[in-house]
């Protein structure tokens, strides 16, 4: 089976040659052929290249090795491999609670109507600030992070409904459901990246058996 | 003259896409977020303008009918 990107990459190559014989032979426009050839290669195929472009781009933004890949997000990356259950991310990452391959986007979209869109955006600009701004020595969400996130895969689970936790008292159910009482800045789950103590921690590498137990199960 | 100032243009847009799309081939070949910078400001950028003079040569550039192409097309 072709991939998409094998096709993507095929149509710009087909597009460049066409393109090239344009370049070194303007004059075949002068026949009917030749004006639907300079059309199809400087109009259509050109076009239809990008967009597919710019898909396969947005595809490829929303892995976690893309996201990892700047220098300023190693260690966010790290901390997906941090052995210890608290750690919230790592634990979810591990445990294939989310995609290992879009752990990063997976849980920090906005799942609303036009969620993936702003994502975008945000990354339009964490990439103006990486090459033409200053980046900053903390890094912050730009909101508080929304209950709604976590409860794109959590409602509805038994584990979470029926939670002792969860049930403890009347309405703190509804609460955390309604992004009032909030599942990380309350105490409950807190740990998240915690990259500045990574040098402390133990990490878990998937190849390690003898590590592979720790911090997997909760 | 007329059909050597559109054969012109056509270089120039193609040349100008030609690059776009070369630049684009290159983005795609590496997965980081300054590939998709790549992608969308040479790249697409250089096509879009290759195309943009291509439409503007269409509509501006006044050809002589080439008698023996339409009397073959019928």
């Amino acid at each position: 089976m072709i991939s998409p990107t094998a096709i993507l990459i095929g149509t710009i190559v087909v597009s460049i040659i066409l393109l090239g014989l344009l370049v070194s032979r303007p004059s075949i426009t002068n026949t009917r052929a030749g004006k639907v050839l300079a059309f199809v290669s400087i109009l259509l195929f050109p076009v239809l290249a990008t967009s597919m472009g710019v898909d396969e781009h947005m595809e490829r933004s929303k892995t976690t090795a893309f996201c990892t890949s700047c220098h300023v997000m190693e260690k966010y990356g790290q901390s997906l491999h941090v052995d210890d259950a608290s750690y919230i991310p790592a634990a979810h990452f591990q445990n294939n609670r989310v995609p290992r391959d879009k752990t990063c986007y997976t849980c920090h979209t906005d799942y609303t109507l036009y969620g993936g869109f702003r994502s975008k955006l945000r990354g339009l600009r964490h990439l103006q600030v990486q090459y033409f701004g200053k980046i900053p020595e903390k890094i912050e969400l730009y909101n508080a992070y929304n209950n709604r996130e976590c409860l794109h895969c959590h409602a509805g689970a038994r584990s979470f409904e029926e939670g002792a936790t969860h049930n403890m008292e009347d309405g703190r159910l509804d609460a955390i459901k309604l992004n009032i009482l909030s599942c990380l800045s309350t105490g409950c789950h807190d740990t998240v990246h915690n990259v500045t103590a990574l040098h402390d921690v133990k990490l878990w590498s998937e190849n390690n058996k003898d590590k592979s137990n720790g911090g997997t199960n909760k | 003259m007329s059909a050597t100032k559109m054969q012109r243009r056509v270089r120039v847009s193609s040349a100008l896409v030609l690059l776009g799309m070369t630049v684009e081939l290159v983005s795609l070949l590496w997965s980081h977020p300054t590939a998709f910078v790549l992608f969308v400001l040479p790249g697409a950028l250089l096509m879009a303008l290759g195309i943009l003079l291509y439409l503007y040569s269409l509509v501006t550039v006044s050809e002589p009918i080439d008698n023996t192409e339409a009397h073959r097309s019928f």
